[in-house]
């Protein structure tokens, strides 16, 4: 054991003859949040989706490198149990429409067979649904389709899904980019906790310099497909060795 | 202008907005209003064909198995259809039965399995069979599908013939199983254009939450032909559309005897079989022609029925899934 829950090696990725990713690495403590922070366009999606094995649907990708969950590497594993345990909350909101609210969040688990009954299968569906500061608006109705909640709450459905399915490291892609002030403080808040009281770990890629050193243990800057900075969060966002860092966080980039 | 009674009824229909929409429906109500016309039109003319033999046999022309045609002695005549009206409901579930599965995965295969290279050639494949004219799948089906169903058939009257299904030992290979699967293999490229458009709408989005959830390949699969229930119920609504319609290449195989069986090892007749059959001399009695229409008027009414059937499971579907309020 390494002790990291997730240690991103020389990664490289190149998506139809183009280079995204040059060679980056970093680590995550287990049970802590890391930012990947950087400007539009700079690979940060392209790296969650290298991290859990996403690209592997995508011909045209090419992945070099290693990435290790507690110290074995993705590669060594199926697909879908890289996925499993490194599940993806994307920067759209994308319930399943056709499913109820419950079934969204049951879907994984049955997938998985996490549950041996149905009282069973109702405390986890309940438990992601808390986890998500979602169960106090939903509880009432869990039958319901997705489409009659508002956009933060569809926000705060996918990620009791990911949840659901009792991941050890959580990608977050710009989860809080296309919601309200409101429901991006509740996100932050349910992800805080999360780490804190459940112990998972933690990949929160954002734009915004602010929420990234808000929400963080760690940072790491990305910029045109390299790691500019990286470090514990306090340190690099008051003592940034970096000019390009200190430039994005003044909003420069 | 917001006062005309005809711009204020389309105000009423769902989804007019602005003037474009109004005049893009003005545009297009003459079209689809001749379109409802010429409907109308045809189902005045089967129902005034079909007095004669109603008016004369009641409501019996259509619950009767009796199918007599006597020259020259009107009053000896008697047509009842309930043959041939089961015939075809059954002919055309047997299709919808065996080109649900086959459909559905023809679709997959090609939006999953197939490389895009591949892709287009395939699709193209099946969009030729959709289009071969069905004279072509009753000839093969005469030629090629009946005596190889034959022995199979035989087979399982012999080993199974205590389940109803294949109850009758079978004299020839020209059966309602033969009809069903030769309807199935005419009807799947149908269904499966319909339920393939839909899969390969499905944005990229859903597709990999679908996979960030440690679902397999197969799994995933199963989740997105859940959001394309619609199109899997459209599709196969057309498909036994198709198949209750099907005229000559149902002819050719199923055998033509008027009876009523469970078995599907038996021969069979259809309303559309009959009609194709008899119509050549059906000028020769009295009511025979009236009463072919009368089947006619049965087809439209089932077509009808699993159409309507099929829109109101979609509209269901579509308020259960967009919250639309009922
Ligand atoms: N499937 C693809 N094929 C080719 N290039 C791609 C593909 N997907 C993304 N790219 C390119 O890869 C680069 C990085 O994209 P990515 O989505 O990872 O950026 P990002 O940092 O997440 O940006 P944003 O903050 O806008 O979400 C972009 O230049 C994009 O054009
Ligand atoms: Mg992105």
């Amino acid at each position: 054991m390494t002790g990291y829950a997730l240690e991103v090696r020389d990664l490289r990725v190149t998506l139809s003859g183009k280079r995204i990713l040059d060679g980056v690495s970093f680590r995550c403590p287990e049970a802590t949040v890391t930012a990947v922070m950087g400007p539009s366009g700079t690979g940060k999606s392209t790296m969650l989706r290298a991290i859990n094995r996403l690209l592997d649907l995508n011909p045209e990708a090419i992945v070099e490198g290693d990435i290790l969950i507690h110290g074995r590497s993705v590669w060594e594993m199926e697909p879908y149990e890289v996925r499993r345990r490194a599940t993806m909350v994307f920067q759209d909101p994308n319930p399943f429409p056709h499913m109820s609210i419950y079934d969204n969040v049951a879907v994984g688990p049955r997938l998985h067979g996490l549950a041996r009954s149905k009282r069973e299968l109702d405390e986890i569906v309940r438990w992601a649904l808390e986890r998500a500061m979602l169960w106090d608006e939903v509880k009432d109705r869990l039958g319901d389709p997705p489409s009659k909640l508002s956009g933060g709450q569809r926000q705060r459905l996918s990620l009791a899904r990911a949840l659901a399915v009792k991941p050890e490291i959580l990608l977050l892609d710009e989860p809080t980019a296309n919601v309200d002030p409101v429901n991006a403080v509740k996100i932050e808040e349910a992800i805080r906790s999360l780490v804190r009281e459940e112990g998972i770990t933690v990949v929160f890629v954002t734009h915004m310099p602010s929420q990234a050193v808000r929400v963080s243990d760690y940072l790491v800057f990305l910029y045109d497909g390299h790691v500019v900075e990286q470090g514990p969060s306090r340190e690099v966002a008051l003592n940034p060795s970096n000019p390009l860092t200190e430039k994005f966080f003044r909003g420069e980039l | 202008m917001n006062g005309g009674p005809l711009s204020r009824l389309l105000r009423r229909v769902r989804g007019v907005r602005s003037r474009d929409d109004e005049r893009f429906l003005l545009l297009h109500l003459p079209a689809s209003l001749t379109l409802l016309l010429v409907i109308l039109a045809m189902l005045g003319v089967f129902i005034a064909y079909s007095i004669p033999v109603i008016s004369r046999e009641g409501f019996h022309v259509f619950t009767d198995t009796t199918w007599r045609a006597v020259e020259g002695d009107p009053q000896a005549e008697w047509y009842g259809l309930l043959p041939a009206i089961y015939g075809s409901v059954y002919t055309s579930l047997i299709a919808v039965l065996i080109a649900a599965p086959l459909s559905v995965s023809l679709a997959v295969a090609l939006e999953e399995l197939t490389p895009r290279r591949l892709r287009g050639s395939l699709s193209l494949l099946t969009d030729l069979m959709a289009a071969t004219p069905t004279i072509i799948y009753g000839l093969w089906g005469l030629a090629f599908l009946a005596p190889h169903m034959y022995p199979i058939l035989s087979w399982l009257s012999s080993h199974a013939s205590w389940i109803p299904l294949f109850s009758k030992h079978p004299s020839s290979g020209y059966t309602i199983a033969t009809a069903g699967v030769l309807l199935a293999v005419m009807s799947t490229p149908f269904a499966a254009a319909v339920i393939r458009e839909a899969y390969s709408m499905i944005p990229l989005s859903i597709r990999e939450a679908a996979y960030s959830l440690g679902a397999t390949r197969l799994e995933v699969i199963r989740i997105l032909l859940g959001m394309v229930k619609p199109s899997i119920v459209a599709g196969l609504a057309l498909a036994f559309a198709r198949a209750v319609g099907e005229t000559v290449a149902v002819s050719l195989v199923i055998g033509n005897s008027m009876t009523i069986t469970p078995s599907v090892t038996d021969s069979g007749v259809t309303v559309s079989s009959l009609i194709a059959s008899q119509f050549g001399n059906a000028g020769f009695y009295h009511y025979m022609t009236s009463a072919l229409f009368a089947g006619g008027l049965v087809i439209f009414a089932i077509g009808l029925a699993v159409n309507v059937a099929a829109v109101w499971y979609m509209k269901k579907w579509e308020e259960k899934v967009m919250g639309v309020a009922p």
